[in-house]
């Protein structure tokens, strides 16, 4: 897939994610993004992590929300004036709109997500434009070093606990944190000698991985910007109708065109196979 | 200036920039096509002397240069390495900080980039690159998950994609087993055949000395022809051995019993039931990522069994990592060793073991500001201190020379007299025939211990 057309897809999402509170299109967002995760994401990729932190998220956004914001027509508990910020009635319409956000923050997070979980990294940084290509590969390269940094903060633990070393002594930190960030500051330089070795800044660049543009990478780089764009104008117009639950709680409305628009998003698991 | 030769050097000079000496001193060097193999002691000046042949001395480490470097027709001191990289390849000592791109392919490609090549040519260089390294089947294998060996290869092939005119390497045998050896030993005997200049400096001349190649010696910071004056090959080794050891005692040191163990919970190891007794020294063979190191951990404690027992008797454990860099972050070198024996009463173990490893003249320096060799020597010195009851030592012989290899070998005999449990995971045969008491064969899932080998 054109790491291109996947970021302009990625866009699209987000935008329509941000651009409504109304938890109905955030949610069927969510679904697309979901949708083309589970299609197309690496192999080597696990969702599980990610599911639980947005999870997380979603809670926090919704508890923050729920004893921070006292308005509403529906209070379910009432918390003591005195104790300071959470003293007040705490309300429905305070914890359906937590929970919209956190919906929110997980459908543009999921619609980011297939850029660093279904692109290897490379395919981005090559997908930059020309201008950008050495500041990119000299991203992508350190990024590269922070597993091998990890590696070594492991390695480094093991050798210097085998010296007595005990990670309760918050004086022996440094025993330990010392020769982790020399041994990062030596491998960085030594790549970066390896890099110049290898004739990195010799002049303009080319991509190893050419980005080729099929039908399926057009259809989705047409169908899911004008979704977005669509999306707000109608937004804009009034024809798609927002939602804030304040201060009487209602039943989010539904608009065909804007459910269309959200559905439009599903087109890369339809048109792009792993 | 020499003309016909790949690489000339005349009156050539350099000196590091903290430096009070020169690191170089070359009245006059030329270098021709085909094997040229560089010898030399721990800081003797050779990687410094191939980093000359890509400019990275003086162009990346800065520094004073004297005098003249020409190669492939380019005049080292005013051309920047980046553009001698497209005649001049360059493998480090360490594969492991080389790799650019997390995936083989990609990685390989690299030079290519930088030289602006066309992606349907830059394909085919990559594939074929691949092939002559052997690792074509590993194209889309992440770099992370491979074996050292495999990392040598595949850093060769990065090289060997720009179709250099020159070809420079810095120890390329020193983490590879046999095997992994013997295949970039071929690779590099048969582009020396094809007309390539290679550079090569190594310790490990049992392989690469029979290839008929040139023979240069860093020395002081000149080089001379021939060896290096303790330069050796394997089947000197003779030199080194002493004879079977009798064991001293009964006692038990540690124990596995029934073990399966591994990395990222996965076992590559099981049904491993082994011990080994105070005063004796095991020695672990096997290929690249047969489990050596699994095993050295799993002896430590480092690495709980998924199975099994593992019995240890009390005192401490010493354990040295295949990377000397894990353990050196004090000031200076006796202070490395002194941290080890922190809150032990005072002795003059840790003294003796400085100047029995050769590293009196270097107690007061910094031990990152060493070379390689010296690093270990360092590192080992580090670890060894305060008689450990077990010591465990991984890959102890990497990039050091024979001079530190002896120094290695009285040392860990002083040890085994003493009463230690010393266990060596190694590729240096000749390490293994002078000091091992018991060889266990590490691979393939299991251990199992060789028969006894009668020294002559």
């Amino acid at each position: 897939m054109n790491p291109r057309a996947l970021a302009a897809w990625s866009l699209s999402g987000i935008t329509i994610a941000l651009a409504t509170g109304n938890p109905v299109y955030r949610v069927l967002v969510l679904l697309a993004a979901l949708n083309v995760l589970v299609a197309l994401r690496r192999p080597d990729v696990s969702l599980r992590g990610l599911g639980i932190a947005l999870l997380l998220a979603g809670l926090i956004a919704t508890a923050i929300t729920t004893l921070a914001s006292h308005t509403g027509d529906h209070a379910f508990l009432v918390v003591p004036q005195a104790i300071p910020v959470l003293g007040g009635p705490l309300t429905l319409e305070a914890a359906f709109f937590g929970a919209s956000t956190g919906l929110g923050i997980a459908a543009a997070v999921l619609a980011a997500a297939p850029l660093s979980l279904v692109l290897m990294p490379n395919s981005l940084v090559d997908a930059l434009p020309g201008a950008l290509a050495r500041t990119g590969a000299a991203i992508g390269t350190a990024l590269n070093l922070i597993p091998g940094i990890a590696r070594s903060a492991s390695e480094i633990r093991d050798a210097q606990r085998m010296r007595g070393w005990r990670s309760r002594r918050v004086r022996e930190w440094p025993d330990l944190a010392v020769p982790v960030v020399l041994t990062a500051l030596e491998s960085s330089i030594t790549l970066a000698e390896a890099m110049e070795a290898r004739g990195y800044g010799s002049g303009p660049r080319t991509h190893y991985g050419e980005i080729v543009w099929r039908r399926a990478d057009i259809a989705v780089c047409v169908v899911a910007p004008a979704a977005a764009v669509a999306f707000v104008v109608l937004r804009l117009a009034g024809v798609i109708a927002d939602w804030y639950p304040f201060p009487d709680l209602s039943v989010p409305p539904i608009d065909v065109f804007g459910v269309m628009c959200c559905l439009a998003l599903a087109i890369p698991a339809l048109v792009w196979r792993r | 200036m020499i003309s016909g030769s790949v690489a000339s050097l005349e009156r050539f000079t350099y000196r590091y920039p903290a430096g009070t000496n020169d690191a170089l001193d070359i009245a006059e060097l030329r270098i021709d096509d085909g094997l040229t193999l560089v010898t030399g002691t721990s800081g003797s000046g050779k990687s410094s002397l191939l980093r000359v042949f890509n400019g990275l001395v003086p162009h990346f480490h800065g520094g004073t240069v004297g005098g003249s470097a020409e190669v492939c027709g380019q005049d080292v001191i005013n051309t920047a390495t980046r553009v001698l990289a497209a005649k001049v390849g360059f493998v480090f000592q360490d594969p492991e900080l080389q790799s650019v791109y997390p995936t083989v392919e990609r990685d390989v490609a690299f030079g290519l980039e930088n030289i602006a090549m066309q992606p349907q040519a830059m394909k085919q260089r990559v594939s074929e690159a691949l092939e002559r390294t052997g690792i074509a089947h590993l194209r889309e294998r992440a770099v992370a998950t491979l074996s050292g060996g495999e990392r040598q290869r595949l850093a060769l092939a990065g090289v060997l994609a720009m179709h250099p005119r020159m070809l420079v390497l810095d120890e390329p045998l020193s983490q590879l087993d046999e095997d992994g050896a013997r295949s970039v030993v071929s690779i590099l005997a048969v582009l020396a055949g094809a007309g390539t200049a290679v550079v090569v400096a190594e310790h490990r001349l049992d392989q690469l000395g029979s290839l008929g190649a040139r023979m240069l010696a860093v020395e002081d910071a000149r080089v001379v022809e021939g060896t290096a004056k303790r330069a050796r090959r394997g089947d000197d080794a003779q030199a080194l051995r002493v004879g079977p050891h009798a064991i001293a005692t009964n006692v038990a040191a540690w124990e596995l019993r029934n073990v399966a163990t591994g990395p990222d919970r996965t076992p590559i190891l099981e049904g491993i039931n082994l011990s080994a007794r105070a005063g004796e020294v095991v020695a672990l063979i096997g290929p690249n990522g047969g489990g050596k190191t699994t095993l050295l951990r799993t002896i430590a404690g480092l690495l709980l069994p998924y199975s099994g027992a593992v019995d240890r008797a009390s005192g401490r454990v010493a354990f040295l990592p295949q990377n000397p860099m894990a353990l050196l972050h004090r000031a200076t070198v006796a202070a490395e060793v002194a941290w080890t024996v922190r809150g032990d009463p005072p002795s003059a173990d840790a003294a003796m073991l400085i100047d029995e490893l050769g590293l009196t003249n270097l107690a007061a320096r910094d031990p990152r500001d060493l070379s390689t060799g010296e690093r270990q020597r360092a590192a080992i010195a580090a670890v060894l201190a305060g008689a450990p009851r077990i010591a465990l030592l991984d890959e102890p012989t990497r990039g050091m020379d024979d001079d530190a290899r002896d120094a290695l070998c009285r040392a860990i005999r002083r040890l085994r007299a003493d009463g230690s449990s010393i266990v060596i995971a190694t590729h240096d045969k000749n390490l293994v025939a002078a000091l091992a008491d018991r060889t266990i064969a590490v691979g393939a899932g299991s251990a199992r211990e060789l028969a006894p080998v009668a020294v002559a």
